[in-house]
């Protein structure tokens, strides 16, 4: 058996649906497990007290980065039907600013905000609400930054081929990069405690 | 000499040493020659083909193109692999033309789906051993070809003395029918081919999407997030 099973046919169009629906339960309820219901928890991030958001992902990263390096290896799964998302530079940095802007704004992003809501929380609905009158926003001004959206681009890369490092060589970098980024958000998360604790009376 | 010891390390502790470890064995094995989406080894298995072929699980019909089409789906590509004066007289909206020449240096990315049509069949069909040859999994036929596109969506034909059924489905493939340019037959027009009689000439509609058809591979982005 060879991943990606829905490109072998293991299951068709209907089932990826309940896949997927189960999929991002998971993916949910983890995110919740995480403190990421929170608004707070995620805003903190950005002001460097709690560093679970960048904690967080950068593990996932990490996993599923070694997990489909090895996979791959074992034989057990075909990287290059694997779906990447196409690049094109300029939009994405463009769109990345904004959602960090909306996200330090807001204290959620898109994900999240779901989370919110399943736990009841009135400022990730808000928040969804927001996110639905820009996603109508931008369907409407598409004509006008069509032209952009679709600039700069480089089709699907993955970083062994746009720095032509060695995959494995890039993917040890990774997690080195990853663990030193955990180590030091660990004593930025120290500092932060004991700072708080001496403003205490 | 002090043993290094595994239980006086956190369980973080223990997971990041993992990911050393393994990041480390990772600098010495690559998979597919160091590139993550290099060229794969790709062995023809002819049993898993012909059992793919046995089973036609690689054909899309005409009307089931149509809806895709009307429905503005941009998760496959379809290919017209007819030669370049073929597909200037007419192609399926949204095709793009590769003629059978081309197709193996054609840029494709193995992730996507295909859809390949020809005049009949035979063509289509080749095409799509070379592709399967070539290790794309996701390559699909028009089932009937372009024949098939003419009968079934742009001159739908009505038997006399349908059911009711048959001619409540015949109304909505004349809506379809009318968005592709086409007319559909009915009454003794649609018996007239089938009788043995000459096909009557058919004027093929004149290529035009109401929606600007794209000309190059169609846009497509897939949102991600967190």
């Amino acid at each position: 058996m060879t991943a990606p099973l829905f490109k072998y046919g293991l299951f068709g169009d209907e089932a990826s649906l309940i896949v997927a629906f189960l999929i991002g339960i998971g993916f949910g309820f983890f995110l919740e497990r995480a403190g990421f219901g929170s608004a707070r928890k995620l805003t903190a991030q950005f002001y460097l007290t709690d560093l679970a958001v960048f904690k967080v992902m950068f593990t996932a990263i990490v996993t599923a980065g070694l997990g489909l390096f090895y996979l791959s290896w074992a034989g057990l799964l075909d990287l290059s039907l694997v779906y990447l998302a196409p690049t094109y530079l300029l939009p994405q940095v463009v769109g990345g600013l904004l959602l960090g802007f909306g996200f330090v704004v807001g204290g959620y992003c898109p994900g999240t905000s779901m989370v919110a809501i399943a736990t009841g929380k009135v400022d990730g609905l808000l928040f969804a609400l927001g996110i639905f009158a820009g996603v109508l926003a931008f369907g409407e001004a598409f004509p006008w930054i069509a032209g952009f959206y679709n600039s700069t681009a480089r089709g699907p890369l993955t970083l062994p081929q746009a720095t032509g490092i060695p995959y494995g060589l890039l993917l040890f970098a990774v997690v080195l990069i990853a663990l030193g980024g955990f180590y030091g958000s660990e004593l930025l998360e120290r500092r932060h405690a004991a700072q708080a604790g001496e403003a205490r009376p | 000499m002090k043993r290094l010891s595994l239980a006086g390390l956190s369980v973080n502790q223990k997971l990041a040493a993992l990911a050393v470890v393994l990041g480390a064995v990772a600098v010495f094995g690559a998979p597919s020659g160091g590139s993550p989406m290099g060229d794969r080894e790709f062995a023809i298995n002819p049993r898993e083909l012909a059992v793919m072929v046995a089973g036609e699980v690689d054909h899309v019909t005409a009307e089931e193109l149509a809806g895709w089409i009307l429905a503005g789906r941009s998760d496959y590509r379809l290919l017209d692999v007819r030669d370049a004066g073929a597909y200037a007289a007419y192609h399926v909206p949204t095709a793009e033309s590769v003629p059978l020449a081309e197709l193996p240096g054609y840029p494709l990315y193995r992730n996507e789906k295909v859809v390949l049509y020809s005049d009949g069949g035979i063509h289509s069909a080749q095409a799509w051993f070379l592709l399967k040859a070539q290790g794309f999994p996701g390559v699909y036929i028009l089932l009937g070809g372009l024949d098939a596109w003419k009968d079934e969506v742009l001159f739908p034909a009505l038997p006399a003395g349908a059911a009711a059924a048959e001619v409540a489905a015949f109304e909505r493939r004349k809506q379809v029918a009318a968005f592709f340019g086409g007319t559909p037959r009915s009454g003794e027009e649609a018996v007239a081919p089938g009788a043995g009689g000459a096909m009557p000439t058919i004027e093929m509609p004149q290529v035009q999407m109401p929606a600007a058809a794209p000309v190059a591979r169609p846009v497509k982005k897939k949102k991600e997030g967190c």
